[in-house]
């Protein structure tokens, strides 16, 4: 089972942190953002987090690796893939402004 | 032991196994059986079918448009025929057909002898018949939906969509998504457990891999449609309003709660596609796959960048810039592993001896669509450009390069390419490559005309057009060219169909393919492998060509045939390593039984015979009841003989069973409903424009305490059971969950009781939901407890494994119910 989650954590992180992303947007769009918060650097740092999650789980892949030579290779293929998506989603906070 | 002695200890085998899987005798055999492959071919012949009424909705789509004003169909007609059109290519062909060939195809390939759950495949396949009959029955009887194949409200809504056609659409749907669920589950647990010994995971054959990633998909992409259909049909039949602007709902919920489905889905139809490609294409390039661990990541990554997509279908509907960038990012990313796996195909061919046979020519007919359809897929990614071509003939045109090149071309290679192992018949007609010069060329002629009458700005959807618009071409050409597919299509059926009953006998593995179901005798038994093989290599026959041989004469595990049952091996996850043994069901009628009166249950509210619906409801719990009753067996066995001098245990008797896999897989797809539902009421307070509602539901102290109380009975009752086994002492801890899940009832009816009115407010209405979620799994776990309780009272010893099933559900359910009702009460208690 570990070697399943080892193959689903990291895209699975990458979907969860591109959701709670688009999710806060959508929240720093609508009447319940807090007044005094700047909901483009709510978004930067969110985005941040998110990509430095993505890039402990690849260090986690490699740093402690699967018996299985097999599910390791995978694992890290998909650890770099993910850490890849996280950066090349997050480059619209970083250009745009939020909600025009 | 001589020859002949091999050969005849061979064939006693063969008949003993022949006799234990045999189907009942006669048509009944047909409604008993749960063999896959019995309910394989069953699946592909009805999936087949309703290919063929949905090409026919095509032909006279294509008649409409042919000619500019055409009279040949009023609009009404016409939006019923796309509509219907949409909806039985994508529900009930695309998916029941892969999965018809998952099921015939994937016991062989993975060495065991059927699927995990072989009654849940036989449940799925007639709650499918009965769902897709009763849509395809409206439609002949005038009642078919309008609305288009996604259903957008307001125009569905019982205001704009009068009748019972939105109604069949939802409800029929709906069912045929829950024995999509069904054949999902079975399929997961069969590639995680069901294994050839020494199959590990980097052996497991590349099909394998693509369906396991595709079937999690189906868990979890097809919850958010299940309440979709379930708020929309809601709101039709009772006005609770969650897409009633006025009062507090908001259309564009239902887009989203589509579209995290709808996208998914076109991976969902493209990877088992890709599955076949993969498999296929290496025996006919006479080499092995290229870089089979990248196109496993490939395939995770492009299943799970797939959820992240579902707003490209929204770009027109006033999504701020950042949106639209977030998901036009996304969406571009999926090129990526797409390309990995085209590279990977096509080094494979480069790397190989190429034969030009009938599989590898439709295969070329895929390179050739799907990647035309890919890039027009990245040029839709591109935010300026879809606000330009949104709702024209130009996405009609890109939606059938990807799903007619991309899955339906595979498919026909598949089907050439396996059909002596299904059918043991070899092609003697040469109709299908005269079938294949028909449809791509023409296929192509179509939608490539389509394409341009789309960027010259035909709309889709409209049953109409004007002359002097410069479309009139384009159309007449696509038309004629499409009557041509059609032809060709029919050609392949027709040849497929006269090669499986009149084909020369073909020789085993006439295509000297590498895996495993290529041992078993062609066309296979029913039991698969005569012992289950042992495995050393990711290409089995590849560096043991004698592995056939050796299987028939029982030198695999479980050859022993003195049980007198249908067994098959369980192994470790990772390691292929052999760890249980366990025992399959017969034949049943109870499978049919169960899907009647589930279908039923779906189809009633159309009639507006609620009572019905609960009355089959109390069906649905009895049946499954006698169920799994009849599935536990009494006494315990212990350790049997596997084989191979191992001694493993029963796989009923072990802490995890199968049944608790496939608890875990139905969960996820639990969950996955569970949190749309809280997306969909966070969307609302967040976006809806009549918002808030007059007063929010303020907590009170009882309902919180039951709450939390309850949950942490719950909890608490499975854990403590498990020590209570070792003892001989269950029954307090089975009071005490019964009693969590009563307060946890209690609790969810103070919701209710507090906000009577469900049709004031779309927040009162989810509410209501929130509520019944926690009411449903409370009664459903109470069910669960009292099953154990009335196994002790006949005196049957409990088991861990069952235990540990009921505390799934049990935690499940305490953990949604706080958050259910927390989520209920956050706002009121926030002010």
């Amino acid at each position: 089972m570990s070697n399943i989650l080892r193959l689903s954590l990291p895209f699975t992180v990458w979907i969860i942190g591109f959701c709670a992303v688009y999710a806060l947007q959508g929240i720093a769009c609508s009447r319940h953002w807090p007044p005094g918060l700047d909901p483009r650097t709510a978004l930067i740092a969110a985005a941040a987090l998110f990509t430095a999650i993505q890039g402990l789980v690849l260090w986690r892949i490699i740093a402690a690796p699967s018996r299985t030579s097999f599910v390791q290779a995978t694992a890290t293929i998909l650890g770099a893939a993910a850490l890849g998506a996280a950066l090349w989603t997050s480059l619209p906070v970083l250009s745009l402004t939020v909600c025009s | 032991m001589n020859q002949t002695g091999l050969h005849g200890t061979a064939l006693r085998l063969h008949k003993t196994l022949a006799r234990i899987w045999a189907p009942d005798p006669g048509w009944r055999g047909w409604l008993t059986t749960s063999n896959n492959n019995d309910i394989g071919r069953l699946f592909l012949c009805v999936a087949t079918a309703f290919f063929v009424i949905g090409g026919l909705l095509a032909m006279l789509i294509r008649a409409q448009l042919a000619t500019p004003g055409s009279a040949f169909m009023g609009p009404e007609a016409y939006n019923q025929v796309f509509t219907m059109h949409g909806t039985v290519m994508m529900f009930l062909f695309a998916i029941p057909f892969f999965e018809a060939m998952s099921m015939l195809l994937l016991p062989g390939m993975l060495g065991t002898r059927d699927l995990a759950f072989p009654r849940l495949g036989a449940y799925g396949l007639w709650v499918y018949i009965f769902g897709g009959t009763a849509v395809i029955i409206a439609m002949l009887m005038g009642l078919a939906p309008d609305g288009g194949w996604f259903m957008y409200p307001p125009l569905t809504s019982a205001a704009f969509s009068p009748g019972l056609g939105a109604d069949v659409w939802l409800l029929g749907i709906t069912s045929i998504e829950v024995s999509a669920i069904a054949t999902a589950v079975e399929v997961v647990v069969t590639v995680l457990r069901y294994r050839a010994a020494g199959m590990s995971l980097s052996r497991m054959p590349i099909f394998a891999w693509y369906i396991l990633v595709v079937s999690v998909m189906i868990l979890t992409a097809f919850p958010p449609m299940i309440l979709g259909s379930l708020l929309l049909e809601v709101e039709r039949a009772l006005d609770w309003p969650f897409f009633q602007v006025e009062n507090g709902g908001d259309p564009l919920l239902w887009q989203h709660l589509f579209w995290l489905f709808g996208h998914p889905e076109v991976y969902i139809i493209f990877l088992p596609a890709a599955g076949m490609i993969a498999t296929i294409l290496p025996v006919m390039a006479r080499t092995t796959l290229l870089g089979y661990g990248w196109v496993v990541a490939a395939a995770i990554s492009l299943a799970v960048l797939s959820f992240g997509l579902w707003v490209h279908h929204m770009f027109t509907t006033g999504i701020p810039h950042l949106g639209l960038a977030f998901f036009s990012a996304a969406s571009t990313l999926v090129a990526v592993p797409t390309s990995v796996m085209i590279f990977s195909w096509i080094g494979t061919l480069w790397k190989g001896r190429v034969r030009m046979e009938l599989p590898m020519l439709w295969l070329i007919g895929f390179f050739a669509t799907f990647v035309i359809g890919g890039l027009t897929g990245v040029m839709l990614a591109i935010v300026p450009f879809n606000w330009q071509v949104h709702d024209t003939h130009f996405v009609v045109a890109h939606l059938h390069y990807v799903l007619i090149g991309g899955y339906v071309f595979p498919m026909i290679a598949a089907v050439y390419f396996f059909q002596p192992l299904l059918t043991g018949r070899s092609s003697f007609f040469r109709l299908g490559g005269v079938a294949f010069w028909l449809v791509v060329p023409a296929f192509h002629v179509t939608f490539l005309a389509v394409h341009v009458a789309g960027l010259l700005g035909q709309r889709r959807r409209t049953w109409t057009y004007n002359e002097g618009q410069g479309w009139e071409v384009l159309n007449l050409v696509a038309s004629v060219a499409s009557f041509v597919m059609a032809i060709g299509f029919a050609l392949v059926i027709l040849d497929i169909a006269i090669n499986t009953f009149a084909g020369l006998r073909g020789r085993r593995n006439q295509w000297n393919a590498t895996t495993l179901e290529w041992a078993a005798a062609n066309p296979s038994p029913n039991y698969g492998f005569a012992s289950i093989p042992v495995v050393r290599g990711r290409y089995p026959l590849l560096k043991d060509p004698d592995l056939a041989l050796r299987i028939a004469k029982g030198e695999g595990y479980l050859a022993d045939t003195s049980r007198n049952r249908r067994e098959t091996l369980i192994v470790a996850t990772t390691t292929g390593e052999p760890s249980q043994v366990v025992v399959l069901p017969g034949n049943s009628i109870l499978p049919f039984l169960l899907a009647v009166v589930t279908s039923t249950s779906f189809l009633a509210p159309l009639f507006k015979a609620y009572w019905l619906s609960g009355l089959a409801l109390v069906g649905v719990i009895i049946l499954a009841l006698i169920w799994v009753w009849r599935l536990a067996p009494a006494r315990t066995e212990g350790l049997v003989d596997a084989g191979h001098g191992s001694q493993l245990p029963i796989a009923s008797e072990t802490a995890d069973p199968p049944g608790w896999w496939g608890s875990l897989f139905l969960l996820l797809a639990d969950g996955v409903h569970f949190g749309s539902l809280l997306f969909g009421y966070a969307f609302l307070w967040t976006v809806a424009p009549n918002w808030p509602p007059p007063t929010y539901l303020s907590p009170e102290l009882w309902p919180v305490v039951l709450a939390v109380g309850g949950a942490v009975a719950l909890a608490l009752a499975p854990r403590l059971m498990l020590r209570g086994i070792e003892r001989g002492r269950v029954w307090p801890m089975l009071l005490m969950g019964a009693i969590g899940t009563l307060a946890l009832g209690a609790a969810a009816a103070s919701v209710m009781l507090a906000r009577p009115d469900p049709a004031s407010h779309a927040f009162d209405a989810t509410l209501w939901l929130l509520a019944g979620h926690v009411a449903f799994h409370a009664a459903l776990t109470l069910i669960m407890l009292g099953y154990l309780g009335l196994r002790r009272i006949a005196g049957h010893s409990l088991r861990v494994g069952e235990a540990r099933i009921v505390g799934l559900w049990a935690d499940f359910t305490a953990a949604t119910s706080l958050l259910a009702l927390g989520a209920a009460w956050l706002p009121g208690a926030f002010g």
